[in-house]
């Protein structure tokens, strides 16, 4: 009878364990069950993509649509190429739609803002967002307006 | 096949610069009660210790049942072990589960037998000794005599060929050590066994042994029936055989000349 | 001088000795020969090590994460990024509190627990006793010990981690006010499945490996004495503290060594 007890409770605390592992996974890093099917997959190119980083959410309107899943950089152009996962819910972004990295406060988290546009053709899956504005790196306009204003005595 | 179970050949071990055993020759005969006796200190629990295997000697032999324990790997030494058993001074029982599953144990881990075999093999060797009624007791509820006896089934459980008792009889009263005295003797004859006793209790050990070795200084000093050892011409074996306190067994450990030592500065 | 030197020398021995000692007590508990009822001894040793040890380790890891929300809450509002609360204090759980905290409760509570088993063990000659009896105490008694601690720690740490987690979101949105859903979302928009639920993990394991292996060592190799178990136990307690703090810095190093 003792032994049932110590197999019961042993079994709770290793399921205990894994609720907390499932409770990691989807509540904390935010994994979705439903895995990565239902996306698709666009590409973007900025000339400046400073704080951005894998899985940093891709949104339109505030509204989280998507999220990043690789940066690499294209050495001949000195541009970075962005990896963007889409939810395959929006499926009109149209082919001159913007993308914008923007900046979630002051000091918050990078991440890419979708703008729709007004064209009839829409992006399909690894179709390559043309419209882009980089990071506004913070060092370099007050860099800037130090040297306007050096200039301008 | 021999006549000895335990053939102890040119035995030599020391811890640090300590010699204890200095070329030590000796043999259990099979079927046999043989005492090991001689003064506290000469190792004669690790004499125990180094026919079980637990402690290698720096050299020599010794060969259990005709097979050499000081090479043995391992594995043949578990292999082996299962046919000896051994009684702790301390008893060693375990603490944490009862009686009736300490002398279970043994049983449990080298045997399949069904769960009612091992019942009634249990309650069998704790008939033997005496104490079938302690079955579900724990440990820690026995007196110093009951848990030797429960340790004492637990040691022949399996039907062991050979059995080690290191010093079964110290610390017992009177009526404890005799039931311990009957117990081996009867064991030794009922159940076919070869029994190697470790002890200074001379009256109990001169009653039950067939065979008596005395150690002192890591060497056999006196070997014989009790009747020979009694009679022996050697100082020191009559000095431990009558419990002479000074003699050639000195009463000092060791030491500096006692005035240099009280009165020296230094 | 000559003498210092020595003295150095034989230490350095002395010190060698131990881990060759302690090196094959690992070896042969890890991969020495089943015996009959493993399961069920190790099944116990879980019950022992970490289903005992759940109390303490949900009890802290509560009061740790009101704290780590609290204090997140008083110095990231100044600058009004009370939003950021919940990621700061997912990622220092995760990467370093959990595994760090769990594996100093789990040395005081568990690993002293198993030193002093052992080491009673030993004083009363049942190991001896069992190795005579032709069982393996290496086995029998250190292997389930030795197993049912790597299996514990990890468990015990994502308990933790999400007891944490938890109780920071109870003090942060409950009760400081913070936006849920900016709390929540940002914290899944910063925490990685892998790099840091999953390395932290990989650190509890690596911290179990050590506490575990420490504390059924000082068990076996103490001095068979009362004052020996004593001093064993505090010896468990002592290095498995200080080596926790010293592999978690070099995990952290080698696992997330982005700092050149």
């Amino acid at each position: 009878m003792r032994m049932r007890t110590i197999e019961i409770s042993v079994g709770a605390f290793l399921l205990a364990g894994i609720l907390a592992l499932v409770f990691l996974a989807v509540r904390v890093s935010g994994v979705s069950l439903s895995g990565s099917d239902g996306t698709y997959t666009l590409y973007a190119r900025f000339d400046e993509v400073a704080g951005l980083r894998v899985r940093s959410k891709v949104s339109m309107a505030g509204v989280t649509i998507g999220r990043i899943a690789a940066i690499d950089v294209d050495s001949a152009y000195g541009e970075a190429i962005v990896t963007m996962e889409i939810e395959g819910k929006v499926d009109n972004l149209t082919t001159d739609a913007g993308a914008q990295v923007q900046t979630e406060g002051i000091l918050g988290g990078r991440y890419i803002s979708l703008s729709q546009g007004a064209d009839e053709e829409v992006l399909g899956d690894g179709d390559t967002v043309v419209n882009t504005q980089g990071a506004l790196v913070l060092e370099n306009l007050i860099g800037e307006f130090v040297t306007r204003m050096g200039d301008s005595k | 096949m021999s006549d000895n179970l335990i053939e102890i050949e040119g035995l030599r071990f020391s811890r640090g610069d300590r010699v204890i055993f200095a070329g030590l020759d000796m043999v259990v005969p099979r079927g046999s009660v043989t005492a090991l006796m001689g003064p506290s200190g000469t190792g004669k629990t690790t004499l125990l210790r180094i026919i079980g295997g637990q402690v290698k000697p720096d050299e020599g032999s010794v060969r259990f049942d005709g097979r050499e324990v000081t090479s043995m790997s391992r594995k043949e030494l578990f292999e082996m072990r299962r046919e000896l058993g051994m009684l702790f001074q301390s008893s060693a029982l375990f603490t944490d589960i009862s009686v009736y599953e300490n002398v279970a144990f043994p049983v449990r881990v080298h045997t399949d037998l069904p769960q009612d075999m091992v019942r009634d093999l249990v309650l069998m060797k704790l008939n033997a000794v005496g104490l079938r009624g302690a079955r579900d007791l724990s440990p820690a509820q026995l007196s110093g005599g009951m848990a030797r006896r429960v340790a004492l089934a637990r040691a022949i459980a399996l039907d062991p060929k050979f059995i080690m008792y290191d010093e079964p009889f110290t610390g017992q009263d009177p009526i404890s050590m005799g039931v311990l005295v009957a117990l081996i003797r009867g064991l030794n004859r009922t159940l076919d066994m070869t029994s190697l006793v470790v002890s200074h209790d001379i009256h109990e050990t001169v009653s039950i042994a067939d065979l008596i070795y005395i150690i002192a200084d890591g060497l056999v000093i006196g070997r014989g029936s009790p009747e020979q050892l009694k009679s022996d011409s050697s100082t020191v074996v009559r000095q431990f055989m009558s419990g002479a306190p000074d003699g050639p067994v000195p009463f000092h450990y060791p030491a500096d000349d006692f005035l240099e030592d009280v009165l020296g500065v230094d | 001088m000559l003498r210092y030197l020595r003295l150095i020398g034989q230490e350095t021995l002395e010190w060698l000795a131990t881990l060759g000692r302690a090196g094959t007590v690992w070896f042969w508990a890890m991969f020495g020969l089943p015996v009959r009822g493993d399961f069920a001894l190790l099944m116990k040793q879980i019950y022992q090590i970490g289903v005992l040890s759940l109390v303490i380790i949900v009890l802290s890891a509560f009061s740790i994460g009101a704290v780590l929300a609290l204090q997140g809450y008083t110095q990231l509002a100044r600058i009004g990024a009370e939003g950021s609360v919940g990621l700061g204090v997912a990622l220092v759980l995760l990467r370093e509190l959990g595994p760090v905290v769990t594996g100093l409760l789990f040395a005081g509570r568990a690993g002293s627990a198993i030193t002093a088993e052992i080491g009673l063990m030993k004083a009363t000659d049942q190991l001896s006793g069992m190795e005579m009896m032709g069982v393996d105490p290496l086995r029998r008694i250190v292997a389930p010990r030795l197993w049912g601690g790597m299996i514990s720690m990890p468990v015990l740490t994502l308990i933790f981690n999400m007891v944490a987690i938890w109780a920071a979101a109870l003090v942060g949105v409950q009760w400081l006010g913070i936006d849920p859903g900016g709390f929540w979302s940002g914290m899944q928009d910063g925490v990685e499945l892998w790099d840091d639920v999953g390395k932290g993990t990989i650190k509890s394991v690596a911290f179990a490996v050590i506490i575990s292996w420490i504390a059924v060592f000082q068990g076996y190799d103490c001095l068979p004495t009362a004052e020996g178990i004593g001093n064993a136990t505090t010896r468990t307690v002592v290095y498995s503290s200080v080596a926790v703090l010293a592999l978690d810095f070099l995990l952290t190093l080698v696992m997330y060594g982005e700092f050149k």
